[in-house]
């Protein structure tokens, strides 16, 4: 996961100053100190809302979210659907691993129906969220899905969510060798959404891969560009200089303005 | 005229039930006030409810400054029965009740108050099929009342109904019946209008949204919450013309973790909410400490705990934001003690947030906030910004060539930080505790001797930053003589009543003083000894505990025992004030209002 966002933002040409890496708690996190970017290694579930400040004060930044299932899926899932609906010019890159690691291993939002952990050693009885589904339904305008164990590919799925306008979903599955191994299982259920006549505009068909069970889908589910970004709608509306370069006082006029609506 | 009173302010209350536009009418009347070069206090006590119940509006106004809400009521407006039996125990002598016998039944008024029966509902009948313009009539019969030139009262009436031009003319015909109705009962008090001078008015959310633009501030967050909305709203309305970034999160958590998003990317960025938005907002201050991200995070105080009184006064929060987050983290807390002062203030939070790099708290509350407004004068846009120390160049401070030295170790505790957009100075600021480069000392170094050491002295840097800023916090403001007999100890919105109260006082011969805090953590020094010259001390704020007095004994050891404290959701009066102040003199038990 690590190589396919360094050879992205490398092969986008993307100077390491113009990026900010936004992240929060668990294995996937620490990710901003292995990369010459700016980072901001947050609170667990929170990257997003942190991500979302950044780009709305300074819309020159690239500004990723790099975070794990527990994050996204559980904790901050709420930030999630409201981040697609709004579109904001964020990328959210998810490492999914279906198990909360750092903590030793409990059942996740995406643990699977029986998957034994230490929080369900008997194996879990409670269906799975699907984040891709989820997140179509929610309006999400970029929803893709790769995995670690093809960086090459997830390399390309992170270049065009970056590319994208506005929001963008790139849920990287990415095993956990310790907790919850199934490298050798993704491997053998995959197949590419290029590679099987999927057309990524068509969000009834998106939603119909994004529900598969037997195969697991990568590639890019769905994309649209017709709707702008929450940030081009503020600036189109405002217009203004962004919040980062307007830390100064008010001229004589502003003034005159503001007061008179107090008199 | 009014033996209680002095002769140089009057106070009216308006009374009726939701929906009758009473806001809208004490909104006009304090507009009229202001034009005619008088200064006001308000306090709007409203309910949760859009329709219905019992709502009403006061009015303080003065030729010299007010700062709280007067003693009594010079007018009472009663349109709805409730309104009558709620307060015309509290009308002074020469005051007057204005009501319509067609709806409310006038009983028991106090010795010397006239009763003005007056037909507001029949007048507003002759310009619309539902009385709803009676609160418009009565505005016309209290103006007379009160001597003011019908001139102005047209004017805002006009300028309130402008949207609706349908009723503008209505409303100010309406006005005029009420006012020509007054004349049966003369002018009954009136003060010195001078209609050359107006002065502006505003709550203290209004006042501090713009002291924070005057700062550059130009990105604001929130979820709804009573009663911090009006700073939104205000930031939406000026948006636009101001180029204001405003992000109405889905709530609370995201909105403070946007705005430290924001300052961390180098913006003047504030959240406001009001104590149960800030309960969810917990763990980001801590963040925000741990990252020395500058934040500025404004807590509007409701009556609570939990939902609480979303439309009544307390000033209930100070032990929350004391402790808010776990662990030890330094922070400010500040409490503006008017709409004048939360102008002023919100530039200096910025300026501390980013010169300490630390988290600044401003409480403000429902009494000065959406609650009340009051005379602004004279604001000076000209305010100081001060962001501290950043760095543009990349200089010896870098790790391996790559990382910047983002925690660096210093005397006052405070690091050089830089901007994300910056080239050759990437830094990654952390939650989990780090070395001076921003790496974990959490995972694989974690106990080992030089991570302790680090640990230490990283905790011990961000400590610092509470003395370095505490020469910066203001002492308290002292009100009346230097030596005094009691001296009243109070803080925040709760110092107005207490001002308002010492010339009561020093009539009635009591040597009293009172210091107004502002400032409330950390503490300078010196309040030790200032608190320690004083005869005695009584302590005067809104919430059950003292919660500010037992603040100052964890930080002086001095203790105050004396207490007059108020957490029934209603503001704090003068006059209460007054008769605890009375009974700590004659050595008799303080009635606590909640209990009286």
């Amino acid at each position: 996961m690590l190589a396919a966002l360094k050879s992205a933002l490398a092969t986008l040409e993307i100077p390491p100053e113009k990026v900010v890496i936004s992240s929060g708690i668990g294995c996937s996190s620490n990710l901003p100190g292995y990369i010459r970017a700016y980072g901001h290694h947050g609170l667990h579930g929170r990257p997003l809302p942190v991500a979302i400040g950044i780009k709305l004060a300074n819309p020159e930044l690239v500004v990723i979210v790099t975070a794990g299932d527990g994050d996204e899926y559980g904790i901050g899932f709420n930030h999630v659907v409201h981040a697609a609906r709004r579109n904001h010019d964020v990328k959210l890159i998810v490492m999914n691993n279906e198990v909360y690691g750092l903590t030793t291993g409990q059942a996740s939002p995406t643990s699977k129906v029986g998957q034994k952990t230490k929080s369900t050693p008997d194996g879990s009885f409670i269906y799975p969220l699907n984040p891709l589904s989820t997140l179509l339904g929610a309006g999400a305008t970029f929803v893709a899905r790769g995995f670690s164990g093809d960086p090459k590919h997830l390399s390309f799925l992170i270049q065009e969510a970056i590319k994208h306008r506005g929001f963008a979903l790139v849920d990287a599955i990415s095993p956990c060798v310790t907790w919850h191994d199934i490298y050798d299982e993704v491997r053998q259920r995959m197949y590419k959404l290029e590679d099987s006549g999927h057309d990524p505009s068509d969000l009834l068909s998106a939603i119909k891969r994004a529900n598969e069970i037997e195969k697991i889908p990568l590639g890019i589910f769905y994309r649209t560009e017709e709707r702008p970004s929450f940030e081009e709608l503020v600036s189109q509306e405002i217009g203004r200089e962004p919040p980062v370069q307007a830390v100064k006082r008010l001229s004589e006029q502003q003034i005159k303005s503001v007061m008179a609506q107090f008199y | 005229m009014s033996k209680d009173l002095n002769n140089s302010d009057l106070t009216v209350r308006l009374g009726a039930a939701a929906g009758d536009g009473i806001q809208s009418a004490g909104e006009i009347v304090t507009k009229v006030f202001s034009r005619s070069g008088l200064y006001v206090s308000t306090y709007n006590g409203n309910q949760s409810v859009i329709r219905g119940g019992h709502v009403w509006f006061h009015i303080h106004a003065g030729e010299s400054r007010v700062y709280s809400l007067g003693y009594g009521i010079d007018f009472l407006v009663a349109l709805t029965q409730q309104a009558y039996d709620e307060h015309y125990q509290n009308v002074n002598e020469g005051g007057a009740i204005v009501y319509d016998s067609s709806t409310v039944k006038a009983h028991d008024a106090p010795v010397g108050v006239n009763l003005v029966d007056a037909p507001l509902v029949k007048t507003a009948l002759k310009y619309d099929k539902r009385p709803i313009m009676k609160n418009t009539v009565a505005i016309g019969v209290i103006a007379g009342l009160m001597g003011l030139d019908f001139k102005v009262v047209g004017d805002v009436i006009g300028e309130q109904f402008a949207r609706k031009p349908d009723v503008q003319k209505l409303n100010v015909e309406a006005a005029r019946d009420g006012y020509e109705f007054s004349k049966k009962f003369g002018v009954l008090k009136s003060l010195h209008y001078d209609y050359s001078v107006k002065r502006p008015f505003m709550h203290a959310d209004y006042a501090l949204a713009l002291g924070a633009v005057a700062a550059g501030c130009r990105f604001y967050a929130a979820y709804p919450m009573s009663p911090a909305s009006p700073i939104l709203h205000w930031m939406a309305a000026n948006s636009k013309k101001l180029g204001i970034r405003v992000f109405l999160g889905e709530d609370e958590i995201s909105v403070v973790n946007a705005t430290i998003g924001a300052s961390f990317a180098g913006a003047r960025a504030m959240c406001g909410t009001s104590g149960g938005g800030f309960s969810l907002m917990q763990e980001a201050i801590g963040q925000a400490a741990m990252t020395e991200t500058p934040l500025v995070v404004v807590d509007v105080m409701r009556a609570g705990p939990s939902t609480g009184l979303p439309t009544k006064t307390a000033q209930g929060d100070l032990n929350m934001v004391l402790g808010i987050s776990h662990d030890d983290f330094p922070r400010v807390i500040i409490a503006p003690r008017s709409p004048q002062d939360a102008f002023y203030t919100a530039p200096r939070a910025f300026n501390l947030a980013e010169k300490y790099q630390l988290p600044v708290i401003i409480l403000l509350d429902f009494a000065i906030g959406d609650g009340g407004y009051a005379t602004v004068e004279n604001l000076d846009f000209n305010v100081p910004i001060e962001r501290g120390k950043i760095v543009f160049e990349a200089g010896s401070d870098m790790h391996n060539g790559v990382w910047f030295r983002r925690y660096k170790l210093t005397e006052d505790g405070v690091s050089p930080r830089t901007l994300p957009g910056t080239p050759n100075l990437t830094f990654v600021a952390k939650t989990d505790e780090h070395d001076e480069w921003g790496h974990d000392l959490s995972d694989v170094l974690a106990g080992l001797k030089e991570a302790v050491r680090m640990r230490e002295l990283q905790h011990e840097k961000r400590m610092k930053k509470l003395e370095s800023v505490a020469k910066e916090m203001r002492l308290p403001e002292l009100y009346g003589p230097e030596r005094a007999d009691l001296t009243i100890v109070t803080w925040g919105s709760s110092a107005l009543p207490v001002r308002e109260a010492l010339p009561k006082l020093w009539e009635k011969g009591y040597k009293v003083n009172s210091l107004e805090f502002q400032d409330l953590f950390p503490l300078r020094k010196e309040v030790e000894s200032m608190l320690k010259e004083a005869n005695d001390l009584m302590d005067v704020e809104a919430n059950y505990t003292a919660q500010f007095a037992k603040l100052i004994r964890r930080e002086t050891g001095v203790l105050i025992q004396k207490r007059y404290l108020k957490y029934n959701g209603e503001p704090i009066y003068p006059i209460e004030v007054v008769k605890s102040v009375e009974a700590v003199f004659n050595e008799k038990e303080v009635k606590q209002y909640a209990k009286s």
